[in-house]
C-alpha cells in the first residue's frame, strides 16, 4: 500500500504546523472517558469561532475589572525597599487613608496641600504613569485613576 | 422516429428548475437531458472543492455565471484542522479565468484565497459582480483593493469572518469615483480604520446599497454621517457602539437611525452601552434579524430592547440574556425562526450567568415558528429535551452544545439518550443535529432509527463503542456530513459501512480510535474515496494498529489531491502507483 505525501505546488505556502492542534495522547489508555476532559484544550472547546473566542477573552478581562470591588495598590516609602499592599476600597476618603498610612509606616504623612519640610508627602502614580500629589482631585476620581502610592521624604518633593 | 424533445423545448423547461439537487437528478435521466442540463446551468455549487477537478467543472457548464465552493472541513472553524491543510482557491480561479470569462459571482467558504487569486478575478471576469468570502484566509487588503478598483460592475463585496492580513484602510479609496453599482458591502472582519471621507463619498454615490456592515474601527460619532447618506439600507452592521457622545450627537444619531425606514437587519453593535439602547428603539418594530453576539449588553437592559422586536425572526445573542431574557423573547417575539445563544465566557470555568435549559424550553414553548437553534449551555436535562421536542416538532436544525464534556442529566445523573431520542423522534424534518453531554450507544441507535432526513451530524465526547458509528452509518439514510471528535471507536464500524461513505460528502474523525491499518483497508475497498490521514507523525513509522490523530474521508472523482502538506497523507489504492510521478492535469 503506497502512501502518498505530495508536496504543495509553488504558489502556496503550507509547511507551517499548526500550534493549536488538540493534544492527543497517542498511547490511548483503555479507560478512555476518564482521560478525556483534558483533551478538550482551550483552543478548540467549546466549539466557537476564532473571532468570537478572541472577543470573549478581551471582554472577560474588561468585565472582570468592572466587577472587582477591591482596589489593591502597592505603597512604597522612599528609602524603604519593601512596599505594602493596601485595599483602597476600605477607606472613606483621604483623611482615613492618611491616618492608616501614618500608622502603617510610623510617621506623619500629609497630603500635598499642606506641604512643609517636616512631614512626608503622599504621592500617587496615575493611569497615565504620571506622579501626582494626593488630594488634588475628588476621592472617587482618585480611586479610578490611582495605580500606585509613594510616600516621599520630607526634603524632596 | 426521434421521440426526444427538441433541445430548445428541454432548455425552456429546465430554465424553471432552480435547485441544484433537482438539476443533478435531471442530469441523471439520460444523455440528452444531461447535455441540455449542463448547457443551461448557471449557478454551480461544489460542496467539497476536492471532490471534482476545476477543469471538469469549467468544461461541463459553459453557461456558468455563479460558482460556490467550500474547502476545509467544518471543524476547521474550531481550530481542529491544522494550518496548511489545503482548500486553495487558486486552481479554481485559474481554471475559470481561462475558460469561463463570463463568470459573475464567486462565493467561497473556508478556503485559502491569496491576493493573487483576487487580482486574477479582477483581471479576468469583466462582468464580475459578486464576491462573498466566508471564513476564508490568505489574502490582504491589497487583494481587496484590486477587486474594488477593477471590477466596474461590482455589486457585492462581502468578507464574512475572514482572517485578513490588514495593511490599512486604503483599500476603500480604490473604488473609482464612477462606481455606483454597490448593493452590499461587508468589511466587518477587518481591523484597521478606513477613511471617513472615502466611506461617505462611496455611500453618497451608491443609491442601490442595501447592506452595509462596518468594522469595529468605525466609531459611533461618525455613524450618523454615514447613515444620512444611506437611508435606504435594509441591513446595517454598525461599528463600535461604546464611544461617548454629547447630547447633541445623541439626538442626531437617534434621528438618523429613525430615518432607516427599510431596515430589517441589525448587527455589529460592538460593546453596546446600555445607555445607548434607547437609540435603537425606533428600529425595533421592523427588525427581522438582530445579531447581538458582540454586544456586551446584560440583563435587564436586554429586555428593553427585545420586548420591542415583535417581528424578529432571527436572534443571535450572548448567554448574558439568561433564562429571564429568553422568557421575554418567548413572550414578545412570536415570529422567531432562528435562535443562537453563544457563551460569554470563553473558558468553561468562567461561565457564571444564569442560563440554563429553562431558557430554551421557554422559547420552544412560546415561539411557534422556531425551527433552528444553536444553544450553548453548561448542562442540560432529559426532561427539558423532551419538552422542547414536544413543543417544537418543526425543528430543522438543532444544535445543542453542553459545554461540560460527558455531562449527564444534572437532575437524574442519567445520560441524555432519552432526551435526544425525543428530538429525533418528534422532529421528522430534522436536517442538522449537534449532540453533546453524556451519551451512550443507545442515543445513536435512536438517531439511526428516527433521523431519516438528517443530513449533517456533529458529535463530540460521546458513545461507548463502534456500535455508535454503526447505528449512524447504517441508519441515517440522508446523511451527507458527519463530523466526530473524541469518541472511542471506529475501525469495525467504518469498514462494515464503507459503502455508505460514498453516498456522503465527507466524514471527519479526530481523536478517535481509528487505526492506520483500518484506513488502509478502507481506502483499498473504496476506490472513489480519498482517505486522508492528518497526523504529525508519519503513519508508516508506526504499527498498523496504532490510532491516527485525525482522518478526513470524502468521495471524489478527482483522485488523490496533489497539494497536501507534510502532515497529510492520502492513502493510495494500490502499491504500483508512484504518486510523486502523477501529473497534475
Amino acid at each position: 500500500m503506497e502512501i502518498c505525501n505530495s508536496y504543495s505546488s509553488s504558489s502556496v505556502d503550507s509547511t507551517k504546523h499548526s500550534a493549536s492542534e488538540s493534544s492527543v495522547n497517542l498511547s490511548l489508555s483503555l479507560t478512555f472517558p476518564s482521560t478525556s476532559p483534558q483533551r478538550a484544550t482551550k483552543q478548540d472547546w467549546p466549539p466557537i469561532k476564532p473571532r468570537l473566542r478572541d472577543t470573549l477573552k478581551v471582554r472577560r478581562r474588561l468585565l472582570q475589572r468592572d466587577y472587582d470591588t477591591c482596589l489593591f495598590v502597592k505603597v512604597y516609602m522612599e528609602g524603604v525597599p519593601i512596599g505594602r499592599k493596601l485595599d483602597l476600597s476600605t477607606f472613606s476618603g483621604y483623611e482615613s487613608l492618611l491616618e492608616s498610612l501614618s500608622q502603617m509606616f510610623n510617621t506623619s504623612i500629609i497630603c500635598g496641600n499642606h506641604r512643609d519640610r517636616k512631614h512626608h508627602v503622599l504621592t500617587y502614580q496615575d493611569t497615565d504613569g504620571d506622579w501626582m500629589m494626593v488630594g488634588d482631585i475628588p476621592w472617587e476620581m482618585f480611586l479610578e485613576t490611582v495605580r500606585r502610592l509613594k510616600i516621599t521624604k520630607p526634603e524632596g518633593c | 422516429m426521434d421521440r426526444r424533445f427538441p433541445f430548445k423545448v428541454l432548455e425552456h423547461i429546465f430554465s424553471f428548475v432552480d435547485s441544484n439537487e433537482d438539476r443533478n437528478s435531471v442530469s441523471l435521466v439520460c444523455k440528452s437531458w444531461f447535455e441540455t442540463e449542463r448547457r443551461t446551468r448557471k449557478r454551480v455549487f461544489v460542496g467539497n472543492c476536492y471532490a471534482v477537478s476545476p477543469l471538469k467543472v469549467a468544461r461541463r457548464f459553459p453557461k456558468m455565471r455563479s460558482l460556490t465552493l467550500k474547502g476545509k472541513p467544518h471543524f476547521a472553524d474550531y481550530n481542529l484542522v491544522p494550518d496548511g491543510w489545503g482548500g486553495y482557491a487558486w486552481p479554481w480561479i485559474e481554471a475559470m479565468a481561462a475558460r469561463r470569462p463570463f463568470l459573475e459571482e464567486i462565493r467561497l467558504k473556508r478556503m485559502v484565497v491569496t491576493d493573487e487569486c483576487l487580482e486574477k478575478i479582477a483581471a479576468s471576469f469583466r462582468d464580475f459582480k459578486t464576491l462573498v468570502l466566508t471564513s476564508c484566509e490568505g489574502f490582504s487588503t491589497d487583494g481587496i483593493a484590486a477587486i474594488a478598483s477593477t471590477c466596474r460592475k461590482l455589486r457585492d463585496l462581502e468578507l464574512r469572518e475572514c482572517i485578513v492580513d490588514d495593511l490599512g484602510g486604503d483599500w476603500l479609496s480604490y473604488f473609482p469615483e464612477t462606481s455606483t453599482s454597490l448593493v452590499s458591502l461587508d468589511f466587518s472582519c477587518l481591523d484597521s480604520e478606513v477613511k471617513l471621507s472615502d466611506l461617505e463619498r462611496l455611500l453618497s454615490r451608491s443609491p442601490n446599497l442595501k447592506s452595509l456592515k462596518l468594522n469595529r474601527s468605525v466609531t459611533l460619532d461618525v455613524l450618523e454621517s454615514l447613515l444620512r447618506r444611506a437611508p435606504q439600507l435594509v441591513e446595517l452592521g454598525t461599528g463600535s457602539f461604546s464611544d461617548e457622545l454629547d447630547p447633541e450627537e445623541i439626538a442626531k444619531l437617534t434621528k438618523a437611525l429613525s430615518e432607516l425606514k427599510q431596515l430589517k437587519s441589525l448587527s455589529g453593535l460592538w460593546d453596546l452601552l446600555p445607555e445607548y439602547i434607547p437609540l435603537l428603539y425606533s428600529l425595533c418594530p421592523r427588525l427581522t434579524s438582530l445579531n447581538l453576539s458582540y454586544a456586551t449588553v446584560q440583563m435587564p437592559d436586554l429586555i428593553d430592547l427585545l420586548s420591542r422586536c415583535s417581528k424578529l425572526q432571527k436572534l443571535w445573542v450572548m448567554d448574558l440574556i439568561e433564562d429571564k431574557g429568553l422568557k421575554t423573547v418567548a413572550l414578545c417575539c412570536k415570529e422567531l425562526r432562528e435562535l443562537r445563544v453563544f457563551p460569554s465566557g470563553a473558558d468553561l470555568d468562567e461561565t457564571d450567568v444564569t442560563l440554563t435549559e429553562q431558557g430554551l424550553v421557554s422559547v420552544s414553548e412560546g415561539c411557534p415558528k422556531l425551527e433552528s437553534v444553536l444553544y450553548f449551555c453548561v448542562q442540560f436535562t432529559n426532561a427539558a429535551l423532551v419538552s422542547i421536542a414536544k413543543n417544537r416538532p418543526n425543528f430543522r436544525c438543532f444544535r445543542l452544545c453542553v459545554m461540560e464534556p460527558f455531562a449527564p442529566d444534572y437532575r437524574t445523573q442519567q445520560p441524555l439518550d432519552e432526551g435526544f431520542k425525543a428530538i429525533v423522534e418528534r422532529c421528522k424534518d430534522l436536517r442538522r443535529l449537534s449532540v453533546s453531554g453524556l451519551l451512550t450507544d443507545k442515543a445513536f441507535e435512536y438517531i439511526g432509527v428516527h433521523a431519516k432526513k438528517l443530513r449533517m451530524l456533529s458529535i463530540a465526547f460521546a458513545g461507548d463503542s463502534d456500535l455508535m458509528l454503526h447505528h449512524l452509518l447504517s441508519g441515517c439514510q440522508s446523511l451527507k456530513k458527519l463530523e466526530i471528535r473524541d469518541c472511542p471507536f471506529g475501525d469495525t464500524a467504518l469498514l462494515e459501512n464503507a459503502a455508505k461513505l460514498e453516498t456522503m460528502r465527507s466524514l471527519w474523525m479526530s481523536s478517535c480510535f481509528v487505526s492506520f491499518g483500518a484506513c488502509k483497508q478502507l481506502s483499498q475497498k473504496m476506490p472513489r474515496l480519498n482517505v486522508e490521514v492528518i497526523d504529525e507523525h508519519p503513519p508508516k513509522t508506526r504499527p498498523d494498529s496504532s490510532p491516527v490523530e485525525r482522518i478526513y474521508i470524502y468521495r471524489t472523482v478527482a483522485g488523490p489531491r496533489l497539494d497536501t502538506p507534510e502532515f497529510v497523507w492520502t492513502i493510495h489504492k494500490s502499491p504500483e502507483v508512484g504518486v510523486s510521478r502523477l501529473s497534475i492535469r
